[in-house]
């Protein structure tokens, strides 16, 4: 069973094509950047793997099933790239709901809420009301919530937004510590030095389509590193 | 039903912040003291002194219909923005990558803001009929179904403007809640007072919410002289096809519609 799947996949808005038959797919323990320019369709991707919208055409699959339907999203973390969490909320509560909907209950719960509040360096945050709190420290917030529950699908859009550099760092060693206990990672980012980091292998769309896909040093050619072979597929896809 | 209850008190929370609900508890306490004043004065006619059992049941009844469909118009006021603002700013998607059904999500949202709307219905019309029960000899058990009757249309207005609010702008689904709550009381005063008619007005009476007419049966022991017309299980019947179609009819809405952000 694949973790999360897009076959043939195809999104129309009118007009607009945002996704054009991209296809990949992702085994449980593996991580991928997703990597393009700004309406590229990586964000279209990750709102069809969550069940937000539904192809035009293709096929869509997380953990198995149909992304519509509920079940299929258990055991799934996500940070969107505009993370809107509520003002008034402590952080404390705000991760006990999140942890209630994933389907923690009592003891687990809030054990597992003061790891990752420890983990994200939140644990002296977490009497605070969230609208207290700096972009930075949202981003954190942000990532507690999808990392709650021990999830075994992690889908980040822009992950290290707003962070500085020590949160980016950090960031990283939470998304590799994900991947240590099995855990399969869909990384959409601008950042190429971090996906290289993190992810096996990356996925390059640009204008709907996938031009380029595979392990980073199958796809970057002699003398190149990731960002020079970035502008070169993108650059010849916009040519071609 | 977990996932439910603790997302209908999340959105009974947000309800609770917004600031309409300040103006609503203003106009309820206005309201309070209005009943009591007048429950509490001496009336004469003719320069006559007239005790208020007198007056009692039309005055109440006019009373407790204008509050009770004020809070039904209310639920539609809350319930127009209450969902929509959860996608328009992208909040909705973070609860929706949990596996919580969109069905789930969108009927707390709506159970929270009609907590509100139930909330101050409790209030407006216990403290009237309370009130009239004690200065004017009112019964006071036919409050019980008129409260019921209130609760049912505010569930079918605020579902109505709640599934609308998927498709249209906040002032429209407002503008909408208004209209629905007045045509279809007017349709329902020009049936009870005309029941023989066969008009335009008759078949929105019919086809309609009974938000009045319902009221104004449940009220029927207020009034002295005068038998409401209409017949009870019909009423009663299409007010909760209306209260559980509404939420119905957000819940398919809300599963068909893509999210934005």
């Amino acid at each position: 069973m694949t973790a999360l799947e897009l076959a043939g996949a195809v999104k129309r808005y009118g007009a607009r094509t945002a996704l054009d038959g991209v296809s990949f797919s992702l085994a449980p323990g593996e991580a991928l950047g997703l990597l393009g320019p700004n309406g590229a369709g990586k964000t279209t991707a990750l709102r069809l793997l969550l069940g937000f919208s539904r192809p035009t055409a293709g096929g869509v699959s997380l953990r198995g099933g149909d992304p519509w339907r509920p079940s299929s999203r258990r055991g799934v973390g996500y940070l969107p790239e505009r993370l809107v969490l509520p003002e008034r909320m402590r952080v404390a509560r705000c991760l006990a709901l999140h942890g209630s909907l994933a389907g923690l209950r009592g003891a687990d719960r809030d054990q597992e809420i003061a790891e990752v509040l420890a983990l994200t360096g939140l644990a002296d945050r977490a009497r605070e009301r969230i609208g207290n709190l700096s972009k930075g420290l949202r981003q954190r917030v942000g990532f507690a919530q999808a990392l709650l529950g021990r999830p075994e699908v992690l889908l980040l859009d822009e992950p290290t937004s707003g962070l500085d550099p020590i949160g980016v760092r950090d960031a990283r060693t939470w998304m590799l510590a994900a991947r240590e206990r099995g855990c399969t990672v869909l990384v959409s980012s601008h950042v190429l030095s971090e996906v290289e980091r993190t992810c096996d292998r990356v996925a390059i769309l640009h204008e709907g389509r996938l031009v380029g896909s595979g392990p980073v040093d199958e796809l970057v050619a002699p003398g190149e590193n990731l960002e020079d072979a970035f502008v070169r597929l993108v650059e010849s896809a916009g040519a071609a | 039903m977990r996932h439910f209850l603790l997302l209908s008190g999340e959105a009974l929370r947000d309800a609770g912040r917004r600031r309409i609900v300040i103006v609503v508890v203003a106009v309820s306490l206005l309201s309070i003291m209005m009943i009591e004043s007048c429950t509490g004065c001496e009336m004469q006619v003719n320069g006559e002194p007239r005790s208020l059992e007198a007056f009692a049941g039309y005055t109440g009844a006019a009373t407790y219909l204008v509050l009770g469909l004020w809070c039904v118009v209310l639920a539609g006021v809350l319930a127009a923005e209450h969902l929509a603002q959860t996608l328009a700013d992208g909040s909705a998607n973070l609860t929706l990558s949990r596996p919580v059904s969109r069905a789930t999500f969108a009927l707390a949202r709506l159970a929270g803001a009609l907590c509100i709307a139930l909330i101050t219905a409790a209030v407006l019309l216990g403290t009237t009929a309370a009130l009239l029960h004690t200065r004017g000899g009112l019964a006071i058990a036919p409050a019980i179904p008129a409260a019921l009757a209130v609760a049912l249309g505010a569930v079918a207005v605020g579902g109505i403007s709640m599934a609308a609010s998927l498709a249209l702008p906040r002032v429209a689904c407002v503008m909408l809640a208004f209209f629905l709550v007045a045509v279809s009381s007017i349709a329902n005063l020009v049936t009870l007072a005309s029941p023989e008619s066969r008009g335009a007005m008759f078949f929105i009476d019919q086809a309609g919410p009974p938000l009045l007419t319902s009221v104004a049966l449940a009220l029927d022991p207020w009034f002295a002289e005068v038998t409401v017309q209409a017949h009870a299980g019909s009423v009663w019947g299409r007010l909760a096809l209306w209260a559980l179609g509404a939420p119905a009819a957000l819940a398919l809405a809300f599963q068909r519609i893509e999210l934005g952000r």
